[in-house]
């Protein structure tokens, strides 16, 4: 074929992200559009688990086995966002033994490497499990990163020449003479490292082929070209521990229901989670009973859950589907199976492809299928190389070293950037410029700040899921401020000014649901804080200010030498 | 609402509860053997920063990151990753365990207890045992063993530990900075002096003399067990002394079972396995005495914490809670049990004790909710006047002030304290801290001198 095909993939997610890393790197001309910032969807909701595929065991073996080779694949080439912390499938007295015994039988079937452990050493491992918890089946269960995951995918898609807009949302699928050939994208006003340079607008873009990888909202897309894609969405609540209270993956081994895993996640646990189908995948009530059941019904794991601090809670969408003749009562019983619809084959309408279904740990996989059939249909005779090339990031580093001497950065904020950073550590954190903590919760330091922001542009929100800064317990309280500083003077004060105000909000949505004791007590100091020093409890300033007319500050003819540098390298 | 809520009134005053980390129940989760996790801890910090604010060290050392980050912030980002563990930032050996950010926090987050658990998990694994801080500070917190060696030969010691080539040596192979004078040794041990007076038989039959003369039962139930510490043992026996002669006047008999260190020395230094060994003698000698009624008291303020607060928190010894809740300081016990402030009403300083004494409240008294009790307990007392000199710590914090490297941060620290101990009419200091006490005379040339004797002067000489 003699010219490179343009592909648009609709949907930043984990699959989108996926697909626009595989199709750039066998040589397709790849646009990617999302219509918030990278993992907005599913992909930013979602527990963090690194299946080993023993969920699945019995219920899916054909997923099970997808997993637990796409979990060895992520091991090796996203190893800086993958934490192989193991994980158990634990069985209290209540629980059937004869399903215990169907896990670990299924798990034998699909070669995932599982073993019975006795309740005294699963507690050995995990000290806060239940006392009357029985016994465990060991399995290599993991915690990813989704966030890293997707900026990393999506990095190494831009490294293979492709555009990523961010903030960009379709408003129709271009269709012309029974072909999909293209996109319509209304610019948001935050999109990050812009290629057209428009802050916002309205921009047609023409492909050869569309790929819509929008999951829960693969419908939407569908509608513009009146496709029927009957994607079920299905909400799940997950709540956010302010720390580890288990450091391995924890199962409840019973069949299928809700609240029945916690995952350990950097600095926290993650707990999951819930499945009720929604009509709307934007639109879906959030009760705060179901937080409330979850901890109670977790706790039956892990006691001291009860009585723990939660910092936030949050619901995601799982873009189900099945085929329409299957006709699943309960959304727990569609399959976690991925569907590839060709609207050609299906619809009689080519230039289009839709994903639905499937699962994270399996993204890659998802997006190898995709690859292949778009560039099957272009004639390209180029092999997937997603399985082996590492991702951004990934290549070898180590965790292990001298934190102070290296990079000026105390012990444990050192390991924590390292271990974000990955190989690009020395990148980022080595610029021999003064490099004060800015996130004191989760240990980000400015250069990591400034490194996101120059990927992320003014969305702070992209800084945060680049950094993690301000998903600590003070869930930004004490940071967003010196955040929006950071972006100041490339940004104006205004741009700056909304972007403060987005990440506040973003914040605050997730701890609306966790508002009570420790929580609430900080979201108390936090208003106080704000409303006293930054003038949140009256209106914004909507006048412009004259900021040059301030006086600059008493410390304003230092410059920058040693003595700074000196005082940055204690951490604040 | 009636009257005595709306008006606190001295009877209604209670000593604060020590922190004990009740929030949870810490477990080990990581690898080596000892460490608890401390990770939920954490839960309570609103990361207010109270803590870095009233933070000694923090305030003269800019390079200290403070207690927060040294407790909940450390605590909260460290884990295990494949057996491979965190590292402790080195900056847990600035930290001179005033435990100031424990009563500073409003929230109850156990910050001294991951201080300490940090520290000893550096020592641990990280500090290098061959190297001179190591040594040094082992040495400096087994300063009982020192003080041993020393009281056996009290006079020569109290010439050669303050020879001047010698000091100069110490300080430059060990670090153990030759500003300071090293206290001198008494000639007597309270240990001999107590085996002289007959022991606790002897004590029986005076606290029952006391009793009869009291017009109490004679077979009141009052009878305390002695932590005395190592301070009054080998070089302040005199407050020792003072204690039995108060105690006694009251009609206590008085025990003074084996002991070793409290540890608080060792815990400032991260040495765990030596403040487990010492913690095993006392808790063992102790918890009988509990269980047969005795409560326990120690005239040393960081010693009555260490066995009321930092033993439970990072030991697990039979019958360890039992001691914590029955140990007291001394006049605090007193003060609970006895109208001494009504005694004192009634008596007068004539002596060499007849000034006005620059009372310090040491830091660790303060977690004890003791810091007013010198000042409100001789306030009606003829003859002398306590007058408190602020809230600032003193700057030695035990070992810390000794080490060469913190010395000047440690006077620093003191230089308040100082400032408004010149303030004094007299040059009489006070304070229930042994290393305290160092510091005020160290700063001012004071004689520092201990509540305990000014009641021993006013209700028994």
């Amino acid at each position: 074929m003699a010219s490179t095909p343009r592909i648009v993939v609709v949907g930043g997610g984990s699959t989108g992200a996926g697909v626009a890393r595989d199709l750039a790197m066998r040589g397709a001309d790849v646009t990617l559009v999302e219509q918030g910032n990278l993992t907005h969807g599913t992909t930013g909701r979602m527990h963090g688990l690194l299946h080993s595929g023993g969920r699945y065991a019995v219920s899916d073996q054909k997923s099970a086995r997808e997993c637990i080779e796409e979990n060895r694949v992520l091991r090796d080439i996203a190893s800086h966002c993958v934490e192989m912390t193991g994980g158990m499938f634990v069985k209290r007295p209540e629980d059937s033994d004869s399903y215990f015994e169907e896990k670990l039988q299924g798990c034998a079937d699909c070669d995932i490497p599982a073993e019975v452990i006795s309740g005294e050493r699963a507690r050995e491992r995990e000290p806060h499990l239940a006392t009357d918890v029985d016994k465990a089946i060991s399995v290599p269960d993991g915690a990813v990163d989704p966030f890293r995951l997707v900026v990393a995918n999506a990095a190494s898609a831009q490294e293979h020449g492709a555009r990523i807009e961010t903030h960009s949302k379709v408003t129709d699928l271009l269709v012309e003479s029974g072909e999909i050939v293209g996109v319509e994208v209304e610019h948001g006003a935050k999109s990050g490292d812009r290629v057209h340079g428009v802050q916002s607008g309205r921009e047609t873009i023409r492909a050869d082929h569309v790929v819509n990888a929008t999951g829960a909202w693969a419908g939407r897309i569908g509608d513009m070209a009146d496709l029927d894609v009957a994607v079920r969405p299905s909400k799940g609540v997950m709540t956010i521990m302010n720390v580890r209270q288990v450091d391995t993956v924890i199962n409840r081994c019973r069949p299928k229901g809700d609240a029945d895993i916690i995952v350990p996640h950097e600095t926290t646990a993650i707990l999951g989670t819930t499945d009720e189908e929604v009509e709307d995948p934007e639109d879906y009530p959030e009760e705060q009973w179901e937080v409330d059941q979850m901890i109670e019904t977790l706790s039956e794991l892990v006691p001291m859950l009860a009585d723990a601090r939660s910092i936030r809670s949050f619901w995601g969408v799982r873009p189900l589907y099945e085929p329409p003749e299957v006709g699943s009562e309960d959304p727990t019983d569609i399959t976690r199976d991925y569907f590839l619809l060709d609207h050609e084959e299906r619809d009689g309408l080519p230039g289009m492809t839709t994903i639905v279904g499937g699962k994270f740990t399996t993204y890659r996989m998802m997006g190898e299928e995709i690859a292949d059939h778009v560039v099957s249909k272009f004639g390209m005779d180029a092999d997937c190389r997603t399985a082996d090339v590492s991702l951004p990031g990934s290549e070898e580093f180590s965790v292990l070293r001298d934190y102070m001497d290296e990079f000026g950065l105390r012990s444990p904020i050192g390991r924590r950037s390292v271990e974000r950073l990955g190989s690009r550590a020395e990148e980022v954190l080595g610029t021999g410029e003064p490099n004060p903590v800015l996130c004191n919760c989760e240990g980000v330091t400015r250069a990591e700040v400034r490194d996101a922001i120059s990927q992320a542009g003014a969305d702070l929100n992209g800084t945060r899921i680049r950094t993690r800064a301000s998903m600590g317990n003070c869930q930004g309280g004490f940071c967003i401020h010196r955040l929006a500083g950071e972006l100041h003077p490339e940004f104006d004060e205004a741009t700056v000014r909304d972007s403060w105000d987005d990440l506040l909000q973003e914040r605050w949505k997730g701890q609306r649901h966790a508002l009570w004791g420790n929580q609430l007590q900080q979201a108390m100091i936090n208003y106080a804080l704000h409303a006293t020093t930054q003038n949140r409890d009256h209106d914004p300033a909507t006048q412009p200010v004259d900021f040059a007319a301030f006086d600059s500050g008493p410390g304003s003819d230092r410059r920058l030498g040693s003595d700074t540098v000196g005082e940055a390298a204690d951490g604040d | 609402m009636s009257d005595s809520a709306d008006t606190p009134t001295e009877e209604s005053f209670e000593p604060t509860e020590p922190n004990t980390g009740e929030e949870f129940e810490p477990v080990q989760v990581f690898p080596d053997e000892g460490t608890m996790d401390l990770r939920p801890g954490a839960d309570s910090c609103t990361k207010c920063s109270t803590c870095d604010t009233n933070c000694p060290v923090a305030e003269v050392d800019d390079e200290f990151p403070g207690p927060k980050f040294q407790g909940p912030e450390q605590w909260r980002l460290k884990q295990t990753d494949d057996g491979d563990e965190f590292a402790i930032d080195d900056s847990i050996m600035d930290c001179s365990n005033c435990m100031r950010c424990d009563d500073a926090c409003p929230s109850g987050v156990p910050l001294s207890q991951m201080h300490n658990e940090a520290r000893g998990e550096y020592v641990d694994e990280q500090m290098s045992k061959l190297s001179t801080e190591y040594w040094r500070n082992r040495i400096l917190a087994n300063y009982r063993t020192s003080a041993w060696l020393a009281s056996k030969v009290p006079r020569i010691a109290n010439v050669a530990m303050n020879f001047g080539p010698a000091r100069w040596v110490m300080e430059k192979t060990l670090g153990v900075t030759s500003e300071r004078e090293f206290p001198a040794f008494a000639t007597e041990t309270f240990s001999e002096w107590w085996a002289a007076q007959g022991g606790a038989a002897g004590s029986r039959e005076r606290a029952r003399d006391a009793r009869e003369r009291r017009g109490e039962p004679l077979d009141a139930d009052k009878k305390v067990a002695y932590f005395h510490g190592c301070y009054s043992e080998y070089n302040t026996p005199e407050v020792a002394r003072a204690l039995v002669r108060v105690y006694e006047h009251f009609g206590y008999e008085i025990v003074v079972p084996e002991q070793g260190c409290s540890g608080t020395p060792m815990f400032a230094n991260g040495m765990l396995d030596d403040a487990r060994r010492h913690a095993e003698v006392n808790v063992s000698s102790m918890a009988d005495l509990v269980e047969e009624g005795y409560d326990a008291i120690a005239s040393c303020t960081s010693c009555s914490l260490a066995l009321r607060q930092e033993y439970p928190e990072l030991f697990d010894i039979d019958g360890i809670e039992d001691v914590a809740e029955n140990t007291f300081e001394s006049i605090e016990y007193l003060r609970i049990h006895e109208d001494v402030r009504g005694a004192l009403q009634d008596a007068e300083i004539e002596d060499e004790l007849a000034e006005e004494f620059a009372y310090h409240a040491p830091c660790h008294a303060r977690n004890q909710g003791l810091e007013r009790q010198a000042v409100e307990l001789f306030r009606d007392l003829d003859g002398v006047a306590v007058e408190d000199v602020g809230d600032s710590c003193s700057g030695i914090s035990g070992t810390y002030g000794w080490k060469d490297e913190k010395y000047e941060k440690s006077m620093a620290i003191g230089e308040e304290m100082f400032d408004h101990m010149e303030d004094v009419e007299s040059t009489t200091g006070m304070t229930e801290c042994p290393t305290c006490s160092m510091q005020m005379e160290h700063g001012t040339g004071y004689d520092i001198r201990h509540p305990i004797e000014l009641v021993a002067a006013a209700l028994v000489e």
